[in-house]
């Protein structure tokens, strides 16, 4: 049994759309994949099924060993499960400010993960300072952020934890040059880090390039090996 | 449902053939939509027992918020019209039937207002100012991925979204219903009072002689099943939403909506519970 992400035999349907269909992945740990495919292909939705938000309508989905169930996402936590999300767009808590949207999953697992209330509120702070998120902005609601900024306090959130599991779904879309560089290097980390497992969904062919690692196209429900050398994704830019 | 909008990204409802089916398809979706709401509740049950010291500390502060918004904000809406409602109920006997006696008003406010308004009109103040609230926050919440976001963190929704509204409103609609009954009362003595008759110790005789312990049970169950219902029902169509925007204000609509026709149904069946356990206290028959 694989300790990184294990998708066994999965299908997921979207209204008459497979949008997976009895595909088998596994991600060892410490392992990165990199899913592209054109827009409306599902990468997302494979996404959220990798890292256990949705439910297949047939076939399992594990973390780290762990049967994942979506109605009860706090225990994988419980079981040492720490997920890092990055969502398109979008995904942080409205009405918490920047702050307090990267302290939200410290403060919720503080005693699983013996955390005090110093050390969430510096933990919190010093993961926005690495994505260049300081001063007033700490403190400003999500919807009075530009895009790059929200998307950089995701990136906060997602570190702050200190993920096992990590998931960006178009991680670098609508950046621009400087804030994608800042995306490029959190995701490098990642992929370094030998405790990290994790599924990045792209189309840029500067990340793919970036992270050099194994490609797969989500194709009409299936996952193709991709050959970048030879036959790159045409959906790529 | 037919799209308001042909712009709209909704699919249009199936073509419903015949009267008999379509009431036939309307009856399986809305029991599918109580089933629904029903689990929901479980779930919110389920996780106010999770463990997790931290988790339950965010969720009271999250309680506690709740709790000031649809308790203490709605006051001032739930005073003006419990003294109003109290004092036109009063008007409206005193025209129907002029010289009726005191005891008889009495009775009339205690199985009117206290037993069957007080409940209704709180939990439909509570579910027009809260529900829709609760409604439209959580629709956008789905919306903008933010419920897709906290069960990425390892916080569950149910006990971190749900759990405290539905504590809340409960606790909320529990408390004004009280503050409803004792201020319609006092509404309805004012204008008494101004107008010089029915008496007012006559009243108060009359009230007394009809409220009973029994109603302590049926105003706290009526109260909490009312609250209940409207935050289950608000926090369950706020879930519907899918993926667009445009689905919120339909589904705040249908929440509201829903809750209301729950609340007097639930209402009603607990009146008709109550008459039929413990008789008629306080009416010769």
């Amino acid at each position: 049994m694989s300790d990184g992400i294990v998708l066994r035999d999965v299908t997921l349907r979207r209204g008459l759309m497979a949008v997976v269909e009895r595909q088998s992945v596994v991600v060892p740990k410490g392992g990165t994949l990199l899913v592209t495919g054109a827009n409306g292909t599902g990468k997302s939705s494979l996404l959220y099924l990798a890292g256990g938000l949705i439910a297949p309508d047939s076939g399992e989905v594990r973390l780290g060993g762990m049967l994942v169930d979506p109605a009860r996402p706090g225990a994988l936590v419980v079981h040492g499960v720490r997920r890092g999300f990055v969502f398109q767009q979008g995904g942080l808590v409205a009405n918490l400010s920047a702050l307090q949207n990267v302290a939200l999953p410290l403060r919720y697992h503080a005693d699983r993960l013996g955390l005090g209330e110093a050390v969430i509120e510096e933990r919190a702070r010093f993961c926005l300072g690495a994505v260049g998120v300081e001063g007033r902005l700490v403190h400003s609601l999500p919807g009075r952020l530009s895009f790059g900024i929200a998307k950089r306090v995701a990136f906060a959130r997602a570190m702050a934890i200190e993920p096992n599991f990590a998931f960006f779904d178009d991680p670098d879309a609508g950046l621009d040059h400087e804030n994608a560089e800042v995306a490029y290097d959190i995701l490098a980390s990642f992929r370094d880090d030998a405790s990290v497992t994790m599924i990045v969904a792209t189309n840029h062919r500067a990340l793919i390039e970036r992270l050099g690692v194994p490609v797969r196209e989500l194709v009409d429900g299936r996952l193709h090996r991709a050959d970048m050398a030879k036959t790159p994704p045409r959906s790529l830019v | 449902m037919s799209p308001s909008s042909p712009f709209e990204p909704r699919e249009v409802a199936p073509i419903q053939r015949g009267f008999v089916a379509g009431l036939g398809r309307e009856g399986i979706e809305t029991f599918r939509e109580w089933a629904s709401a029903l689990r929901l509740f479980m779930l919110a049950m389920r996780a106010a027992f999770e463990p997790g010291k931290a988790a339950r500390g965010t969720v009271h502060r999250v309680t506690l918020a709740q709790i000031v918004f649809t308790g203490a904000e709605g006051l001032p809406f739930v005073t003006a019209t419990a003294l109003v409602l109290g004092a036109t109920l009063m008007l409206q006997m005193r025209v129907a039937a002029p010289g009726l006696p005191g005891e008889i008003v009495g009775k009339v406010l205690v199985t009117l207002l206290l037993r069957e308004l007080a409940p209704l009109v709180t939990a439909t103040i509570v579910a027009s100012r809260s529900g829709t609230a609760i409604a439209t926050e959580i629709g956008n919440m789905r919306a903008s991925l933010e419920v897709l976001g906290l069960s990425s963190m390892g916080i569950d929704p149910a006990r971190y979204v749900v759990l405290p509204r539905l504590i809340a409103v409960v606790v909320s609609v529990l408390v004004l219903m009280i503050y409803f009954g004792i201020l319609a009362l006092l509404g309805a003595a004012a204008l008494a009072a101004i107008f010089g008759t029915p008496d007012l110790g006559s009243i108060r005789t009359g009230i007394a002689d009809t409220v009973g312990l029994p109603d302590l049970p049926l105003f706290l169950v009526k109260g909490a099943g009312c609250g209940g219902l409207v935050a289950v029902i608000c926090c369950h169509y706020g879930l519907q939403v899918k993926s667009s925007i445009t689905e919120v204000p339909l589904m705040t609509g249908k929440a509201v909506i829903r809750a209301v026709i729950g609340c007097v149904l639930y209402s009603f069946v607990l009146t008709l519970a109550f008459y039929s356990v413990v008789g008629t206290p306080g009416f010769q028959m």
